[in-house]
């Protein structure tokens, strides 16, 4: 392999560096300068967390081979702030709350400065067009727009260079928008994520991962690989110790694939190596043969009877079923005036954190082991690792690494069992890092819903009875499909006072990657349903959407559909407030857009058209910062 | 992952294909990288190893640019953000403006090349289109023997599937030749799920001129996207209108000769609508930009001005 | 050729706060340390929320510092007090608390040395943003001052904290039971323009009124409800995780596509704040909540715009085109504005 003599400047200082040919320059940043503010969101240009500057040209890194950048110069995002100082921009983003999980900031801040850069005067759309390139997942880029705006202004000598330091606070502080306190190290890329930490004698996972949806092991042979010279362990179903299985609410997913494997990129075996290129030389050594079983893709299907069976805990393929009744909705169907009947479908997603999982484990001097992962939920991955060790729960120990985004994805214990058991076995610190593709076929997803609904109302708009089938496919594993299913009933029908309630929420097992905890868990799907399903109401009925939900929301002292009494109940205030503030013209849904007076209101923005860069400078525009 | 045995960045053409014709079938050519290296991803196409990676960025003949009356040159490195950045390439070619502004995003610009999005030869690809509209001609250069050979083809032509060209072995795409297009309105309409970073659903290139009075069009170029395995020409289209007058029934009328071409399997009906209003919308937008004011009063669409 | 069309829609949410229909808890260590300034350790999880920042306003107000002088200690089940998950909205509410208590019971301790040296009641001490005063008296120190005072009486101002909140199981037959004790409800209204050459759907403009209980942190609050409608907004018009018999056919961002700046609306957030009655801080949550209507709203909002109803998620180009072709028989207007 060829290896390459660099002789470049970065960040102002002269580097000379032999390295392989190939090695892509985000590799290179991270791996021998140790300059980690640029990130492998991706590694395929498709996010922009590895952005920086070469010879003042902003470049997504994973796409650059460090060959080309000979001679040149180089501006990371360390490089902002060399002497201390943060640029106006990154004061900026510390100022307007720019950076929530922080993971895509270092990027983000580098596409901002190349935006000003390139146009000290760049009007809102030009600005956006420039950051189109960075994907973010937490803040829905409200507060970047207004942070580059800001800084931009400052920069222009129009607002002052006070505008960018934090809000000037009274003596409490419960109520006012106290400048977030890790800011400053998420602009910076000062911030280390577990990908970014190295520990002395490392070893480097890789994961041998399902090729079928369903197949029973019949022989998983590991000699060949564990032969290889820089190979310190392979790891499999059978060095766990202790009950194997892992799950939020149900404990049914084998840290990796025990009998047999039940989804595409389960967890098979692992390997810990000296380097990454001999995992992944070890796991192409591992023989594993398989014998291909039925498998079951749709929910509805793997409910029927002969549907081919996952678990042998769940004959049925059901994993959770919750029942909400009230009333007798029969009865309330029959006092009904007006009926209406419609099928909701929702789609699985990806959490997409930009930090795709990472984590490192070790056995420390007093034989704890220890995983620093960025976990949602460390407390109960201890008593998950403890079991499954088979250790006292004092003798496993969980920390939490800065946590590159979440959204529930990050609660399943998906790969910190592998890491234990490598550094059990090897006594060395163990790392694994997974590359976007991995991350996105091995983990959970949102669960997708198929809801039969039926209202039936009266014609003054009350609800008389509301029943929903709801079907989730639940995928592979149980983890916390029992708990959607749960939120997903209980809050299916609504704020809404309802004598008559049948709610069927149904989670079932399928060959298809898990689905579990998601942001808004189950209620976001359910309440979809209802809520498309009010405003078909509204149009059939002639009312008013908003009033619609007047005639029927919950007030202090509602009883919920589970029975339960609520003191105090905020909904008349939010739908007026909301009202308000959108300028909402009332009238029933039907159709109305052509004929609207609310629309264009100030708080929209202009469409997106392209190519703004190319259209009259704009200077000043409604993003200005007050 | 991408690998390799050796890595060359050679400096001159000659020395490029030099290293081709000495490293038969053993080298990979990269020029922005922007597509081999994601897809040399595990999980995607997977690892491939070369024994010889020749990285064509240091060569800066491939990044000429040069214009004479009638046609115009271009070097295969040429990087799609030049289309933006440089005013003679906007003045001559003015599609590939508004073409490359829904192309990947301001970062990829910089580094994926004109060439490597032809040879690449993606169905999808977004500065097909507009090239083959411009009467584009390939230039593929090799070396046999010591001697450099050298042969044109249209950019029709080059391409003739979904991720295969008539490159032959140890032929390089050098450069691509098309009409100057100054003095024409150009437009450049694509959709796909959002608005950056995003493979085209459908996209359509459209250049007119036009005879301001009486109002005809002289001179109309049309080519369609993403709709089957390679881009295409859309000739019955111009043919239809060269001459007539500019209304928007003229252009409805055009735009709907054209629905049946669409042969991508995958969201066939969708893209058939599409493709006409496509046409209709790049036509119209083409003659805006051409200084031709509509006042028909079917005409919704805000004018991009460029 | 098509045109835009605009449209509005209205949707409205409840949620829950905190782990559902089981008992939830969370504990806090907290200490007046050296120097006035103050230590927080619990098992919280910060994963990008802003939770930290919160925790330390709520541990300067319960003890009178400065949210800058407050450390707190990171996640790490050997080292802190068990807090559980981040997730179910339950942070604010069960750790924000549980911090809230511990810094009580240790200001409780620096008061009553301070209290006794002073001779005066202990409720007329006030300590606030690292000042020490008795109300209706002269008698002021600094809070490092009174740290000095109580660690030389012998006593290290540390307290401890925890919070329940009771929830009960629901009943297998029925559901019956008290799955929370804090509710949030919230309502949203989107703005649309649908490009009916395309089925193009984009979101110009979003309004959102939720209540979150107390805010602790209003730029917070706003923020979660941003990335939540975002997030969303990626739900309903592009996101779209697909498999094909097991195998994924969407592996990368370039297939999966996920929302960026050119496709984001304009969000005006409204913070209506609803103090919880059965808790000490009165705050409840944000985190999900203000993703829930952000959906219908924008479905309904396509609906109003074009009067296509988009039942199957997402509202693709495709998906809303050929909806669209279905309701091909109602008279076309000409609405662009």
């Amino acid at each position: 392999m060829s290896s390459l003599e660099l002789d470049l400047e970065i960040n102002g200082r002269r580097i000379r560096r032999t390295v392989p040919a190939h090695m892509r320059l985000l590799d290179f940043l991270r791996d021998e300068l140790n300059l980690t503010g640029a990130k492998e969101g991706c590694g395929a240009g498709e996010c922009g967390t590895c952005s920086i500057f070469i010879d003042g040209v902003l470049m997504k890194s994973c796409l650059v081979p460090t060959a080309r950048v000979q001679g040149k110069k180089i501006e990371t995002v360390e490089g902002l702030a060399r002497r201390g100082e943060l640029s106006p921009l990154q004061k900026a983003f510390c100022r307007t709350g720019a950076s929530q999980c922080g993971y895509c900031i270092p990027g983000m801040v580098m596409a901002a400065t190349a935006a000003l850069r390139r146009n000290p005067h760049a009007g809102m759309e030009e600005i956006k067009e420039s950051l189109s390139g960075n994907i973010c997942r937490c803040t829905g880029y409200q507060k970047i727009f207004e942070a580059v705006a800001l800084a931009r202004d400052v920069m222009n000598g129009m607002l002052p260079a006070t505008a960018l330091d934090a809000e000037v606070l009274g003596d409490t502080f419960v109520g006012a928008s106290v400048r977030r306190l890790d800011a400053p190290s998420k602009v910076t890329g000062a911030l280390k994520y577990a990908a970014d930490m190295t520990m002395l004698g490392m070893l480097h996972m890789q994961v041998l991962r399902s090729p079928y949806p369903h197949a029973r092991i019949v022989a998983l042979d590991t000699a060949e690989a564990e032969a290889m010279p820089g190979v310190e362990a392979v790891v499999t179903h059978r060095d766990v110790p202790g009950v194997d299985g892992f799950g939020v609410f149900v404990h049914d997913q084998p840290v990796m694939a025990r009998d047999k494997v039940r989804y595409v990129g389960e967890a098979v075996a692992a390997v810990a190596a000296e380097n990454l290129d001999i995992a992944k030389a070890a796991l192409a050594r591992i023989k594993v043969r398989y014998e291909k079983l039925p498998a079951v893709f749709d929910a509805f299907e793997a409910m029927r009877r002969g549907a081919p069976i996952l678990h042998d805990t769940a004959r049925d393929n059901v994993v959770m079923h919750i029942p909400i009744r009230r009333g007798d909705v029969e009865h309330g169907f029959a006092e009904s005036d007006v009926i209406l009947e419609e099928t909701y479908r929702t789609q699985a997603i990806e959490h997409a954190y930009l930090e795709p999982e990472a984590g490192l484990g070790y056995v420390d001097q007093d034989g704890v082991v220890t995983i620093v992962s960025p976990s949602q939920n460390v407390t109960h991955h201890r008593h998950a690792l403890s079991r499954i060790l088979a250790l006292p729960i004092n003798k496993v120990r969980m920390i939490m690494s800065p946590v590159g985004g979440g959204f529930g994805g990050k609660e399943d214990m998906i790969y910190q069992g592998m890491l234990a058991l490598a550094a059990l076995k090897t006594r060395r610190p163990v790392r694994y890092v997974f590359t976007r593709e991995e991350s996105i076929v091995a983990t959970a997803k949102r669960h997708p819903f198929v809801v039969s609904y039926k209202m039936g109302v009266k014609r003054d708009g009350r609800i008389c009875a509301t029943s929903m089938y709801m079907v989730a496919d639940g995928g592979a594993y149980g983890l916390s499909t029992e708990g959607v299913m749960r939120k997903a009933a209980i809050l299916a029908a609504g704020p809404y006072n309802i004598a008559h309630v049948r709610v069927d929420a149904i989670g079932v097992y399928t060959n298809n990657t898990p689905s579990g905890a998601f942001r808004s868990f189950g209620a976001l799907q359910s309440e979809f349903a209802t809520e498309s399903h009010l405003d078909m109401i509204a149009e059939r009925l002639g009312i008013d959407p908003i009033e619609l939900r007047r005639i029927n929301g919950m007030r202090d002292g509602a009883i919920t559909h589970t029975r339960q009494q609520l003191d105090s109940v905020s909904l008349m205030t939010v739908l007026d407030a909301v009202a308000k503030a959108a300028g909402w013209e009332a009238g029933a849904p039907t159709v109305r857009g052509e004929t609207r007076s609310d629309l264009g209101a100030a708080g929209n923005r202009p469409p997106c058209t392209l190519g703004a860069r190319l259209k009259t400078r704009e200077t000043r525009d409604s993003w200005e910062v007050a | 992952m991408l690998t390799c045995d050796e890595y060359r960045m050679p400096e001159t053409l000659d020395d490029a294909l030099a290293l081709m014709e000495r490293h038969k079938d053993r080298y990979r050519v990269i020029a922005g990288a922007t597509d081999l290296l994601p897809a040399t991803r595990a999980g995607r196409l997977g690892d491939i190893h070369a024994p010889m990676i020749i990285d064509l960025s240091r060569i800066a003949a491939l990044r000429s640019v040069a214009v004479n009356a009638e046609r115009v040159r271009i070097g295969a490195c040429t990087e799609m953000a030049r289309f933006l950045d440089a005013p003679l390439l906007a003045r001559h070619l003015p599609v590939m403006l508004h073409c490359a502004v829904w192309f990947g995003d301001d970062q990829l610009r910089e580094a994926a090349t004109i060439g490597g999005n032809l040879v690449n030869a993606s169905p999808a690809a977004d500065a097909a289109p507009p090239l083959i509209a411009m009467n584009a001609v390939v230039t593929l250069e090799s070396r046999d023997g010591g001697t450099r050979r050298r042969r044109d083809l249209p950019l029709e032509e080059f391409v003739t599937g979904p991720g295969t060209t008539r490159l032959a072995q140890g032929e390089l795409l050098t450069a691509i030749e098309c009409d100057s297009m100054a003095g024409y309105g150009a437009a450049f309409e694509k959709v796909g799920h959002r608005r950056s970073l995003v493979i085209s659903t459908v996209c359509v290139a459209a250049l007119v001129r036009v005879d301001h009075w009486p109002g005809r069009f002289v001179d109309i170029r049309l080519a369609i996207g993403a709709i089957a395995p390679v881009p295409s020409r859309l000739r019955e289209c111009e043919e239809f209108l060269s001459g007539k007058p500019i209304s928007s029934a003229t252009i409805g009328a055009a735009a709907r000769l054209v629905s049946a071409r669409v042969q991508s399997r995958t969201r066939r009906a969708y893209r058939a609508e599409v493709v006409v209003n496509f046409i209709e919308r790049a036509l119209t937008d083409a003659a805006v930009n051409a200084g031709v004011a509509f006042d028909d009063a079917t005409r919704m669409k805000e004018v991009s001005h460029v | 050729m098509g045109d835009k069309r605009r449209g509005r829609g209205f949707a409205a949410g409840w949620y829950g706060i905190a782990r559902t229909a089981t008992v939830d808890r969370a504990g806090a260590w907290a200490e007046l340390d050296d120097g006035g300034t103050a230590k927080v350790v619990t098992g919280v999880t910060e994963i990008g929320e802003g939770i930290l920042t919160v925790l330390a306003q709520v541990a300067a107000d319960e003890l009178g510092v400065r949210p800058e002088d407050v450390m707190l200690g990171d996640n790490d089940t050997s080292r802190t007090p068990e807090a559980a998950h981040a997730g179910a909205s339950r942070q604010t509410y069960m750790i924000g608390n549980a911090v809230a208590l511990a810094c009580r019971e240790a200001r409780g301790r620096l008061v009553a040395e301070v209290a006794d040296h002073w001779g005066v009641d202990p409720a007329s001490i006030v300590t606030r943003a690292g000042a020490v005063w008795a109300r209706n008296s002269n008698l002021r120190m600094t809070m490092d001052e009174a740290v000095r005072l109580c660690k030389g009486r012998g006593v290290v101002p540390v307290g401890s904290g925890t919070f329940a909140s009771q929830h009960t199981g629901l009943d297998p037959e029925t559901g019956g039971g008290r799955p929370w004790q804090a509710y949030v409800f919230g309502a949203q209204i989107a703005e649309v323009e649908v490009d009916t050459g395309t089925g193009e759907v984009q979101v110009l403009g979003v309004w959102a009124a939720h209540d979150v209980g107390r805010a602790v942190n209003p730029r917070g609050v706003e923020a979660q409800i941003e990335g939540g409608v975002v997030m969303a907004l990626g739900q309903a018009l592009m996101e779209d995780y697909r498999l094909k018999d097991g195998y994924t056919t969407t592996p990368g961002f370039a297939k999966y596509v996920l929302p960026t700046s050119l496709d984001v609306p304009r969000i005006t957030s409204v913070i209506v704040e609803d103090p919880d009655p059965l808790s000490p801080l009165g705050v409840k949550g944000v985190g999900e909540p203000g993703m829930v209507p952000t959906v219908p709203a924008i479905m309904n909002a396509i609906y109003d715009a074009i009067g296509v109803r988009i039942t199957s998620l997402p509202a693709t180009p495709e998906a809303v085109l050929e909806a669209l072709r279905g309701t091909r028989d109602r008279q076309p207007g000409n609405a662009a504005r």
